[in-house]
Formats: C-alpha cells, structure tokens, sequence
C-alpha cells in the first residue's frame, strides 16, 4: 500500500519536480507556446506556397524578368523549385478552368514553364493559345 | 566505562537532518519540486525545442517577405483585375491597418529609387483600399473595380488636377448658357460604365497667335499617353471625328480638332466617355495674351492595361 508517510524528502520533491515538468510542457507547448513571427516563405502551408506560385507567374506575365520569378521560386524553399512549379501548373490544369481566374492563372503558369523549359503534355493546350 | 561514546560528527549530522525534516514540510517540498519543474521545461520547450509551425499564413512572415508578398499581391491584381481576390490575399496578412502599411511601403519603394512598375503596383493596391495622399495620386488612377471586377471612376484624388468634373445632374440643354468656363455635362451613354473619365479640362491659349481649337489627349489608366481613340466632334448642324497619335511630336495621345466662331461644340469618345459641351471660342486673359483660344480635354482610360512580357 502506498503510504504518504513512506514518502519521505526526495519522494515528494520528486512528487513536486514530475508535477513541475507536466504542467511546464503544456504550458510551453500547448497552453503558451513561443510565437515565431520572423518566419520566412519555407513554413507556409501548401495552399498559401501555391498561391503564392501562381502570383510569381502572374508577375512574370507582367515583368517579363526570369531571372526574378527564379529567384522568388527558390525562396519558396523547395528542394527542386522547377519541379514544384510544374506540380503547382498540372494540379492547376488539373482542377479546371471553371473557377474565377483559373484560365488565367493557367496561363501564367504555363508560360512561366515554358520560358523555363518545362514541359507537360497537359500544358499542350495552352502553349499552342500562346 | 569502555562504552564507546557516539563521535560528534555523526551527532551533528542527526540532528541536522532532524530538524531538516521538520523545516521541509510535503506540502513544500513539493513547492520546490513544481518550481524546478516548470522552469526546466520552460526553458527546454521555449528554448531548446520550441514548437515550430510548418503550415503558417502570410500573417507570421518576415517584413520583407511581407512586402514582397503584397507587391506580387498587387501585380496579380494588375493581371487579373480580380479585386476580391486580392483583398481576400491580403487579409492572410491579418493586418489591422493594411492600406496605412502599403502606403508606408509605396514611400519606402519610392525613397529608395526602385521601380515604378513596382510603384504603380502598391500604390493601386492603396488606392483600392481608399488610401490618399501624393504617392498613391501620383502612382495610381482612381480606379475602382466593381465586384464584378470591372473598373469604375471614383471621387478619390485625381493625378492630376481637374479644372472642371461630370455634373450628372445638369438638365439636358439643347444650348448650354455662354459663360466663360463651359459646363461638362455627363450624359447618358451607350455603355453603363464609360471607358474614359475626364481627366482636366484646360484653356488652351498662345500669346502671339489665336489659338481657336480643341486640343484631346488621351492617356491610359497609368497616365502614359494612349494612341488610336477615335473622338467625335459634333456642333448644331454636323459633327465630324478624329483620332489621337496623329501629330506624334505633340504626343502618341494628342489629337486636335480646328474650331469655327460663334459655334458650340460637343466632345465625346467613340469607346465611351462624358459628354463635354458648350465649348466655344472664348477670348483668354489678358495675361495670356487676349487672343482667342481653344479648350484642352484630357481623358483617361479607366480599363487597366495588361503588359505582356
């Protein structure tokens, strides 16, 4: 049976020091957790880096500068930057054209792949529009 | 009398930790222990391991990072003229006070010389968001775009300064009273949204000769000078029409029109635009030399353009 009296000093201050470590990792973790507001472009969700893909080609459509829409892929912090806008422009195609301004970004996207070299064949339809 | 006798020390220590016992009750020892606790995992879970959020919105990025997001935010809207689209991107930024910070951010681009596409881009998102000021009037026409994504004038702050507006509410008169600065009268147009605004309305005079024409420039929605818009000039008993880009040396958007004495004559648009009537020869001041001089119309195109690379 357990017994409060059998305890003794280093019982309850360890009793104390489990509690203390508990409570301190819900706080630190759940309840308060540290608040990074210095963050760059690698820790946005997906949906906001896809977005934010499409705007870099609607950029490129305007600016023409290559150079720049690279440079704005690369900062999106993907291993192979290409390869995501590529994935970014068939998930694009793939959904359709018939939400607002989905044949427009499809444009963007395809031309900024083209003027990389990037090929897919469902981009066919659309490189010969250009 | 061989007894031994306890050693001192061991005595010591005994009591020590007798009366240790008594001071540490549980209730405090387990205060001690919370304390260590809480600290120790503070630290490790603030410092050492903190949590790190991979799925974050725009709100939690970097200034510059910001500004660059709302910049590609404004070029978008340049290319798809979608403006709940962008005003949906821009409340990810959570900010309070958004016009105020791309306002702030159109100065900065501007104090440090970059470009002016990059210029034009914050300053019509500001102008959207009912931002004024000299950056965003200079930067960006007063355009609205409608929900349905097609733009119309606003009463916010011209880039240039008008000398007369669209009065609406003016009856149609079949002979506007002669006065010395003629009235622009709106009239009801073909389309419910015209293509141009009026942008200034101006006397045209010359010291040395008379002047008696009706100058147009046409400009579009950046203020660049826009070649090609047909212009319809028409009077009591005809009409006549011409183009802007004609006289290159005088602007791609300049086009004139050579007037008769005595003679009212109405200016419209063919793409749509105010009707401006009354314009008569007038007789400048006396400080511009008192000759007869014209009228200079300077119309703006409200539809903005997009730029192919």
């Amino acid at each position: 049976m357990f017994s409060a009296e059998r305890l003794g000093t280093m019982g309850w201050l360890a009793v104390g020091l489990l509690a203390g470590i508990l409570l301190g990792l819900l706080v630190g973790w759940v309840l308060w957790p540290t608040q990074f507001t210095d963050a760059d472009l690698t820790v946005l969700q997906e949906s906001y880096r896809r977005d934010y893909t499409v705007m870099i080609a609607a950029n490129y459509t305007l600016d023409g500068d290559l150079m720049g829409a690279r440079r704005r892929l690369f900062q999106l912090g993907e291993t192979d930057p290409e390869a995501w806008l590529l994935a970014v422009t068939v998930e694009t195609i793939l959904q359709g054209t018939a939400a607002p301004d989905a044949a427009q970004d499809v444009q963007h996207l395809v031309r900024l792949c083209r003027d990389l070299g990037l090929y897919s064949p469902l981009m066919e339809p659309y490189l010969s529009s250009e | 009398m061989n007894e031994p006798r306890p050693l001192p020390r061991r005595r010591q220590r005994n009591e020590t930790g007798r009366s240790g016992e008594a001071r540490f009750t549980p209730i405090s020892l387990i205060l001690i222990g919370l304390l260590i606790g809480v600290a120790g995992s503070l630290y490790y879970t603030w410092i050492v391991d903190p949590v790190i959020y991979v799925d974050a919105s725009p709100a939690r990025l970097r200034s510059d990072f910001k500004a660059e997001y709302i910049f590609l935010v404004g070029q978008s809207f340049v290319a798809d003229n979608d403006w709940p689209r962008a005003q949906q991107r821009l409340n990810l930024l959570a900010d309070p006070d958004i016009g105020q910070t791309i306002t702030t951010l159109l100065e900065q681009t501007l104090r440090r010389g970059e470009s002016a596409e990059r210029a034009r881009s914050l300053a019509l998102l500001a102008a959207q968001l009912g931002e004024t000021g000299p950056a965003v009037a200079i930067f960006a026409p007063t355009i609205a775009v409608m929900p349905d994504g097609s733009p119309t004038s606003t009463a916010a702050a011209a880039t240039a300064t008008p000398t007369l507006t669209a009065t609406p509410t003016l009856p149609p008169t079949a002979t506007p009273t002669p006065t010395a600065t003629p009235t622009a009268t709106a009239t009801p147009s073909p389309t419910p949204r015209p293509a141009y605004r009026l942008l200034s309305q101006e006397r045209v005079c010359q010291r040395t000769l008379p002047a008696p024409r009706i100058e147009v420039i046409t400009v579009n929605a950046f203020l660049e000078q826009e070649p090609g818009v047909a212009v319809l000039v028409s009077w009591e008993d005809g009409e006549d029409r011409f183009y802007t880009g004609f006289q290159p040396e005088l602007g791609a958007g300049y086009g004139d029109f050579l007037m008769a004495p005595d003679v009212s004559y109405s200016v419209v648009l063919v793409p749509g635009s105010p009707v401006v009537s009354g314009l008569r020869i007038e007789p400048c001041p006396a400080n511009l030399g008192g000759l007869p001089g014209g009228w200079r119309l300077t119309f703006q195109n409200l539809t903005i353009p997009t730029r192919e690379p």
